[in-house]
């Protein structure tokens, strides 16, 4: 158990409600749409996988089919993780597909850091580009987590992905204490097409589910996780771009009083932001 | 073994704090003076916070690896990183967006709060000092609850003194109960006068000074409650607590607000006070020292030894101190990076005399503090120690890229 000590009793049966909680919400999802038009988004990281366990689990139980999964691959990963979700796709059956942006890569030769000429870029990333603000720009070094790269290799291939296959709803493993920007995100959302943006269901099972409760359930149900949390990553991103918080393992972190993505890559725009805001610049 | 905290305050000029004349804004931290070593002519390395945080963190200069823009590079090395090596356990607590982990200063710490993912104001930028006291109180709970005899050294950092002033009512009306701006016209303030510098209308400029103290009275306050956090979870009396500043603010002294890259003494001249309870009086060292001190002085605390990258020395034990001249630096706000033709500033203080050079019009400025404090009279064309200033300054100018060459 986390911290050597083992859970009590009634700390397992509030973990058995939360994933009751999330159960529930998997049963609405398969009363309202059909398993083909969904999709998990799965990155081997720990509130996907812990989403995706839910889910298979509440299959298992009921006899739903389960649906496909599809992982992004932003063109700046751990191997670690890669090795994790091939290993454990076979485990447990999962029909996984990869979203890439395979454009913008060629671009840059496959080289994080290397210019990506905006002119080399197929339309779509382009009109992307002018899309989020950066139309009078030539070129931009590659980087996953920068504005524009976070952009391209996320938004972009995942939206892709969903017209190519016809995809109506995404699963994300997004939680309330994650970040402030994500307390008050409903489980069941509702996204009317845009340009350039399909429309989509998103549901977010783990919402309820806190740092603790997440790694709490990971060891007392034996899931298996990705080894960098061991090592002391909190939060997973980009590989070049994500730093350990500590040596300690994740779950022996102060999770409760330290921020759980602080060793992402902070997004520069908003530290630009606050510089803005006091006067700099 | 003590642990020791560094607590900083953004924009915390010297002369507002009483124990350095001031009046009464700060009796909570007046009263820590009993058992206090006080520095009146510490230095800070520079006029703003990515010029001043490298020596406060890492005992280096802000231009000595080129020009940064505010990122941490790894030739400079966080007091955290050596501590942490050394076993201590580190923790920070800020909500300075230059300070942040983007910028690379994140290293070394086992808990580093930035708050860059918080959402915050236009009104107050940052998160509170209350706040940053809760998150702080509540790491160490965590401490104790995990045994708590391991040392730590704990970073707090304070935002709240830093424009735009738009201060709680009840300190404002402490300052001066006859100011009955609402928050709204305090922020316009900030917007259409502090951020073009216009000190043409002095009533103004004197408001604006006033809506800065009504802060310094809310982060004494704020220091007031984190020395009961520190007392209630039992850690006051093993623990020294150092207070500085990173820079000061202008209000017209030397025609402008704010702080830009000048380098006068509302500026550069820092309040840095030592607190150990186990003082059994109160001391003042008149002896100029920089906030490059700091880090070796913390590792002396540990008994750790420093890295010798630093280029400070440790302030303690005082008797052992070297007096010797210190140097601040900055970027002339006048230039700009994108069109390549940023200038520096630098200064050089020894004994009573402070020389400044502005790169921008090749000026010199010579000043004897005894006579003139507040910096009026320059007498760099009639003294003959000028040559022996200007020597202290010129390989300082530009060394990165001569040494690049």
């Amino acid at each position: 158990m986390p911290n050597g000590k083992p859970l009590s009793k009634q700390r397992i049966e509030e973990l058995e409600t939360y994933i009751h909680i999330s159960q529930n919400i998997v049963r609405e999802a398969y009363r309202q749409f059909d398993p083909k038009d969904i999709r998990l988004v799965w990155s081997g990281h720990k509130d996907s996988t812990l989403t995706l366990w839910i889910w298979r689990e509440t299959c298992k139980k009921y006899g739903f089919e389960m649906p496909r999964a599809v992982t992004i691959d932003e063109g700046d990963t751990f191997e670690e993780a890669e090795e994790f979700l091939a290993k454990m796709s076979k485990e447990w059956g999962i029909q996984l597909d990869v979203a890439k942006n395979e454009d913008v890569l060629r671009a840059c030769n496959y080289t994080l850091g290397a210019d990506v000429w905006i002119k080399d870029l197929n339309e779509r990333n382009r009109e992307e580009i002018k899309r989020i603000g950066f139309g009078d720009l030539e070129r931009f070094p590659f980087e996953a987590e920068s504005f524009i790269g976070n952009h391209l290799m996320k938004s972009v291939a995942l939206n892709v992905y969903l017209e190519e296959n016809d995809v109506k709803v995404i699963v994300q493993g997004l939680r309330w204490d994650e970040q402030p920007v994500r307390s008050d995100d409903p489980y069941f959302e509702k996204v009317e097409a845009q340009y350039l943006q399909p429309a989509q269901v998103r549901i977010r099972p783990i919402l309820h589910i806190k740092e603790r409760a997440l790694w709490d359930i990971y060891h007392h149900w034996k899931l298996p996780f990705v080894s960098l949390y061991a090592q002391g990553y909190r939060s997973l991103g980009a590989k070049t771009t994500t730093q350990k918080m500590s040596d300690l393992p994740a779950w022996e972190q102060d999770l409760e009083n330290t921020v759980e993505r602080a060793g992402r890559r902070q997004d520069k725009e908003a530290a630009m932001a606050r510089l803005r805001a006091l006067g700099y610049m | 073994m003590k642990n020791v905290i560094l607590l900083t305050i953004d924009t915390l000029r010297k002369d507002v704090l009483g124990c350095y004349g001031g009046g009464n804004l700060t009796p909570f931290l007046d009263s820590l003076q009993e058992r206090s070593i006080r520095f009146t002519n510490a230095y800070s390395g520079g006029p703003y916070t990515q010029a001043g945080f490298p020596g406060i963190l890492t005992s280096s200069y802000y231009l000595d690896f080129g020009r940064q823009r505010g990122k941490c590079p790894p030739q400079r090395v966080l007091v955290s990183e050596v501590l942490k090596k050394a076993g201590i356990t580190t923790a920070a607590f800020h909500s300075n967006a230059y300070l942040c982990a983007f910028f690379g200063w994140n290293r070394g710490w086992d808990t580093f709060y930035d708050s860059m993912e918080a959402n915050v104001d236009e009104k107050v930028p940052y998160i509170r000092a209350r706040e940053i006291n809760r998150k702080a109180a509540g790491w160490l709970e965590f401490h104790k609850e995990r045994g708590g005899e391991k040392p730590f050294f704990l970073w707090v950092h304070y935002m709240d003194v830093h424009e735009p002033y738009v201060p709680e009512r009840k300190y404002v009306d402490e300052v001066d109960p006859s100011i009955k701006l609402s928050e709204d016209e305090m922020f316009a303030l900030f917007k259409n006068v502090v951020l073009k510098r216009d000190v043409s209308n002095k009533d103004t400029v004197e408001l604006l000074r006033k809506l800065y103290l009504a802060h310094v009275r809310e982060v004494d306050e704020a220091a007031a409650e984190f020395f009961e956090i520190l007392q209630r979870l039992g850690y006051h009396d093993n623990s020294v607590v150092i207070i500085t500043s990173d820079h000061g603010e202008e209000f017209g002294e030397h025609g402008g607000l704010s702080h830009d890259g000048k380098m006068y003494q509302e500026l550069v001249n820092v309040p840095l006070i030592i607190y150990d309870p186990s003082l059994k009086k109160g001391v003042v060292s008149e002896t100029v020292v920089s906030t490059l001190d700091v880090p070796p002085t913390i590792t002396h605390l540990f008994g750790v030894a420093p890295s010798g990258a630093w280029q400070g020395q440790s302030l303690l034990p005082l008797e052992a101190y070297q007096p010797r001249g210190v140097y601040g630096e900055s970027i002339d706000k006048q230039g700009s990076h994108e069109k390549g033709d940023e200038k520096e500033v630098h200064f050089y203080r020894e004994g009573e005399l402070k020389i400044i050079y502005r790169e921008t019009d090749d000026s010199w400025e010579l000043y004897d503090l005894g006579d003139d404090p507040e910096e009026r009279n320059n007498i760099v064309d009639k003294t003959t120690v000028t040559e022996y200033m200007m020597k202290k300054v010129i390989p300082r100018v530009r060394r990165y890229e001569r040494q690049q060459q």
